[in-house]
């Protein structure tokens, strides 16, 4: 894609691909730690993840009003139009993952049980599985690349066949081990959690497709 | 598209002004009742498309114009057509006004007296009021319709002329940049005019808008270097263009 004849128009858009950009990495860290802390009960990195979420919050303000001020000083059209609605969206997506990396931080206290074993192998899989899906997402948005994005989409049945297990095991779990249900009882959000992780970032895989190509993915989002 | 009717089809139109041609093998369909909006760099051929489909490019000695016009399915484009009758049908708006120096009244009633469709007085009333009325210029000028229309400001002005065009019932209405002289107040209310024209009028408008093309037309054909390269519906050009010319120029990246 050639550049625009007006110079400040280009920064402007690349200034505010930069900045989701920048929210997505954050989002992407707060993500990772919070399993960090999950596994290994680090009370002191969930009070800075908790800590680092206004940021999150902040960037998407940021986001909304260059999007704003893109549409009203500058009137996008077709590609740039469709890249500054995304952005917007895509925004509101990573705030969801940033919220539900917080939560997950925030569970960590009430978990009383070793994860760091053989028995709870499957939570650091799917997570593993969904962080790798979130920063493919983010290089698909970042190298404008649709295909990427179309087979990150696609990948998301993978999660799902992964997440259903956990949960299937976490009961288990309950089943054997009333004492902890409690512990467990959080585990499950947290699964439930990872799995909403994933949903996102395939909402994120859409914007990334219909910015570039100007449609959306066809069919429905394969399921497990 | 497919089910609108055509007004105006245009076939492997060319023309040529002397050696130098201006229009490559233009195929291009107008629909009934609808604005088209013609968008392209200067010099592209949208002024020369339009100006053909009333037959003004007559009046330019070296220009010769080749193909078929076909205004619901007469062709217009050969020596036997009545260019007078045919310009009743096919009104012109230009991007200046371009009011006569004569009164409001007269402005309007001049069309209808030459074409012969008033019988009287109290006719050639009613159409000056009608017209001006569907011109939305009506209740700014019934007072004073004895006064000059050069007296107007540029956007009465140019709703003068659009009156005037309408004056003569004309079936299609081209309009030659006509918003590019006028404040956005002005403009905005001969957008909002083309819309209510629309129902009763078939539109080709030539702008360097791109915004007014969105706001205004149904269907949008991008020219470039005399060759029409896309043709499509408003919402497709300006939302997901098929051709990367066209988005390079409605993005601002032409060049």
């Amino acid at each position: 894609m050639s550049e625009h004849i007006v110079s400040s128009y280009e920064e402007q858009l690349k200034k505010l691909h930069s900045t989701v950009l920048k929210m997505g990495a954050l989002c992407e860290s707060q993500f990772a730690n919070s399993i960090i802390a999950l596994v290994k009960k680090d009370e002191e990195l969930v009070d800075k993840i908790i800590g680092k979420d206004d940021r999150i919050d902040e960037l998407e303000k940021k986001i909304d009003e260059q999007v704003v001020n893109l549409i009203t000083l500058r009137q996008p059209m077709a590609i740039d139009l469709r890249e500054t609605v995304s952005a917007m969206r895509i925004a509101s997506e990573l705030e969801r993952i940033g919220d539900l990396a917080k939560n997950i931080a925030k569970r960590v206290k009430n978990i009383k049980i070793e994860l760091n074993n053989e028995d709870f192998s499957l939570i650091r899989s799917a997570s593993e599985l969904v962080q790798n899906n979130l920063k493919k997402t983010l290089d698909s948005y970042s190298k404008n690349d649709e295909k990427l994005a179309l087979s990150v989409w696609n990948s998301d049945k993978e999660v799902d066949v992964v997440i259903n297990k956990l949960l299937q095991d976490l009961l288990n779990h309950m089943k054997k081990d009333k004492k902890n249900i409690e512990s467990l009882t959080h585990l499950l959000f947290i699964a439930k959690n990872i799995e909403r992780i994933g949903d996102h970032s395939t909402n994120i895989c859409e914007y990334v497709h219909y910015f570039i190509k100007g449609e959306d993915i066809k069919g429905d989002r394969p399921k497990a | 598209m497919k089910n609108e009717k055509i007004k105006i089809s245009t076939k492997n139109l060319n023309v040529f002004y002397g050696p130098k041609q201006a229009l490559f093998d233009i195929n291009l369909e107008v629909e009934e009742k609808k604005v088209t909006a013609l968008i392209g760099p200067s010099g592209c051929g949208k002024s020369t498309y339009i100006r053909c489909l009333n037959r003004m490019n007559d009046v330019i000695d070296i220009c010769k114009v080749e193909g078929s016009i076909k205004i619901d399915g007469q062709e217009i484009n050969k020596k036997d057509v009545d260019v007078n009758l045919l310009r009743e049908k096919v009104g012109m708006v230009f991007q200046k006004p371009n009011p006569f120096p004569k009164s409001i009244y007269d402005n309007i009633a001049y069309g209808p007296r030459i074409h012969g469709l008033a019988d009287n007085k109290d006719d050639l009333d009613k159409i000056v009021e009608s017209s001006l009325k569907k011109a939305a210029l009506w209740e700014e000028v019934k007072d004073r319709l004895n006064q000059p229309g050069t007296g107007l400001s540029g956007g009465q002005q140019q709703r003068l002329c659009i009156a005037r065009t309408i004056s003569i019932n004309p079936e299609v209405i081209l309009m030659d940049e006509p918003c590019s002289a006028l404040d956005p107040i002005a403009t905005a209310k001969i957008e909002e005019l083309i819309d209510e024209l629309k129902k009763t009028y078939t539109i080709v408008i030539v702008t360097h808008s791109m915004s007014q093309a969105a706001r205004v037309s149904q269907n949008t054909g991008f020219f470039h270097l005399g060759k029409i390269l896309e043709f499509n519906l408003t919402e497709k050009i300006f939302k997901n263009p098929d051709n990367k010319l066209t988005q390079d120029y409605i993005t601002g990246r032409f060049g």
